[in-house]
């Protein structure tokens, strides 16, 4: 438990985090069914439920959405109706699914998520964010400062009275803001790929070729 | 317990041999097979069938092969003596399953290549134990096996329990599918999975056509809906007969697709609604579901090809079967393009009451742009794969054709007859050294 809840609260890369989790589900599984050890047998469902919850917000936070959607078929049915944590997980994978965008904000602010997944969930709307700003760039030609405002999660009354800090919050992304008919015009953003992360496959192949030719 | 010792020794004499040249090392392998083989036929390891302790005497990673077949003996003793498919013992936190587990996690993967079966019988023994408890132990035994494994099927029982495909269809498409169709469609990869199908649909067959390409064709007429919005021929290669037997048992779904094409939404709701049952039987109901939600998309799409633009109210009237509510209508339209599922922009006015407008991505040269800086990115990641290929070849060419050592063993392969035993392949290998072609030269 202390070692899962270190690793939900580092800084550690989304990709990273994934790939910690995804060798920790088997420990988690055995260690939670007591694994044939008469010690341990009590069925502990509280590792599972935040070992799961946390591995479902970082498949969000790398962006596999139907991976987790997946992953909530693996999780034992009788726990997935239980846990509360694990309830709002399915809501959310509904709501993100469904591009229902204000639910998605109001799933991770107001439902009530325990104290060690806050900082994936904190993540997660940060990153969630930044793709809907991605997309509405993409998607919007011209659109009313309160549907951008929505789109980002923030307050639509303050967008309503054209609140400059609402406005910053997308002119920093180079979109203008026009004062006389009160739109705003969105400036495509694209995501260049920046990290190397594409080419590690290839490293490690070439690596292992090395190998085997030696 | 001489029989155990002999066991024992037979196998400690075997992992020695590993290193040995691998032909002897195979040949020793296969004789301890066929003793342990003989052993069984001639009810000699009967002795040790209820004695749980014995396997104490092995180790799981050194003495795979007579430890998986003691472990086998003693499931299937466990099995006829209390005539249940997974008897206590087998079961999570059973003795049997301990050694099980203990022998996934461990086992030598050269050893049970031998023991193919076998492995493969235990593996299936204790997943089905294991499902008959929890699916998160189920979970757990997947994880065990080594990522190294070499087993078509076993891969695929390992995809199939991750997406939790139901347990008949995953036994139909073991025999002799590809698991990655199913993979794919769980994650929305509909090219993909259209390529895996279409290699069952197209599976040469003398006269009768197995179920399992059946139901392959039910999912590759949904998956060819999805991804392409209307009834995708399957590969040329599909003989007309056995066109015919797919046409006649995957009628409903045929139908289905008619009624896609035809762009008729209240026929196509009546299609799905009349074959509840065999979409459910068949295990294809969310596809389906999939595919009404597509029929939006490309009833937008065809659209498109008239209107160059549309506001969102007029667009809802043409699409939606009965009047929705504008905030609706616009909520899907929005959605589908903020996915990247519809290829247009949205322009909003100034006015809340007037209806957005929604280009068609042909026409906008804002989309164009956006496209263009998208293609951009992609080349972008391309060059950097490329980059680190090409440094990568540089290097191993550099480590191969400048080294010393390599140096040394070209000289040393010349220096060898062409009549070299090879010691992996037990044969007779020239070394296919290239001739010095620039000795003709004048």
């Amino acid at each position: 438990m202390e070692q899962l809840a270190g690793l939900v609260s580092s800084n550690a890369l989304p990709s990273q985090l994934f790939e910690a989790l995804s060798q920790y589900e088997q420990e988690a599984c055995l260690i939670s069914a007591g694994s044939g050890s008469p010690e341990t047998s009590g069925n502990d469902p509280t590792l599972l439920s935040a070992f799961y919850s946390s591995f479902f917000l970082v498949h969000l936070l790398t962006d596999q959405v139907p991976e987790a959607r997946a992953l909530t078929k693996r999780i034992p049915a009788a726990l997935l109706h239980q846990d509360s944590s694990l309830q709002n997980c399915l809501t959310l994978l509904r709501a993100v699914w469904q591009t229902q965008v204000g639910q998605v904000y109001q799933i991770l602010r107001q439902c009530p998520w325990p104290e060690a997944l806050q900082p994936l969930v904190r993540r997660y709307e940060s990153f969630y964010q930044n793709k809907t700003l991605i997309s509405v760039s993409t998607s919007y030609e011209a659109i009313r400062l309160s549907t951008a405002a929505k789109y980002l999660g923030l307050v639509e009354q303050a967008a309503e009275q054209e609140d400059p800090n609402v406005i910053a919050n997308f002119t920093k992304c180079g979109w203008t803001w026009d004062p006389a008919t009160k739109l705003l015009h969105p400036k495509a953003i694209v995501v260049s790929p920046t990290d190397h992360q594409s080419s590690d496959g290839i490293r490690e192949a070439m690596k292992m070729l090395g190998k085997s030719g030696s | 317990m001489t029989l155990v010792s002999d066991l024992a020794a037979a196998s400690a004499h075997v992992h020695d041999s590993a290193k040995l040249p691998s032909g002897d090392y195979d040949r020793q392998l296969r004789e301890l097979v066929e003793y342990l083989k003989r052993l069984l036929s001639t009810k000699a390891l009967d002795a040790l069938a209820n004695d749980e302790s014995i396997l104490d005497h092995f180790n799981p990673a050194r003495d795979s092969i007579p430890y998986l077949f003691i472990l086998r003996l003693q499931i299937q003793t466990a099995q006829e003596t209390t005539v249940e498919t997974v008897p206590t013992k087998i079961q999570p936190k059973g003795v049997l399953w301990t050694r099980s587990v203990d022998f996934l996690r461990n086992f030598d993967r050269i050893q049970v290549r031998y023991v193919g079966r076998e492995w493969r019988e235990l593996l299936e023994i204790v997943g089905h134990a294991s499902q008959a408890v929890s699916q998160s132990d189920f979970v757990s035994m997947q994880k065990l096996i080594p990522v190294h494994c070499q087993y078509w099927t076993t891969t695929f029982a390992i995809f199939q329990l991750c997406l939790c495909i139901p347990l008949q269809s995953f036994l139909c498409f073991v025999q002799r599918t590809s698991p990655a169709g199913m993979v794919y469609m769980a994650l929305k990869d509909w090219r993909k999975a259209l390529h895996f199908l279409g290699v069952v649909v197209s599976t040469p067959v003398a006269s009768s056509v197995s179920l399992v390409m059946v139901e392959a064709y039910k999912k590759w007429v949904l998956v060819g809906l999805l991804e392409h919005g209307r009834l995708y021929p399957p590969p040329t290669i599909t003989t007309p007969h056995v066109m015919k037997i797919y046409q006649s048992m995957a009628r409903p779904y045929v139908i289905l697709a008619h009624a896609f094409e035809r762009g008729d939404i209240r026929r196509l709701r009546a299609e799905v609604d009349s074959a509840k049952d065999i979409w459910e039987n068949d295990n294809n109901t969310g596809l389906v579901s999939q595919v009404v939600n597509s029929f939006y998309r490309q009833a937008i799409i065809k659209l498109g090809k008239t209107f160059a633009a549309l506001t969102v109210a007029d667009l809802a009237k043409q699409v939606f079967p009965l009047p929705v509510h504008e905030e609706i209508a616009e909520s899907v339209i929005v959605s589908l393009v903020l996915s990247g599922a519809l290829d247009a922009t949205l322009l909003q006015t100034q006015d809340q009451a007037v209806s957005s407008m929604l280009r068609f991505s042909t026409t906008s040269s804002f989309t164009r742009l956006s496209h263009e800086m998208h293609i951009q990115s992609q080349l972008q990641k391309e060059r950097f794969i490329m980059e680190a290929l090409v440094g990568n070849l540089r290097e191993s060419n550099q480590t191969l054709g400048l080294s010393d050592e390599c140096v040394d063993s070209v000289h040393k392969g010349q220096a060898w007859s062409g009549s070299e035993v090879n010691p992996i392949l037990g044969e007779e290998v020239g070394l296919e050294m290239d001739e010095d072609l620039m000795g003709d030269m004048p």
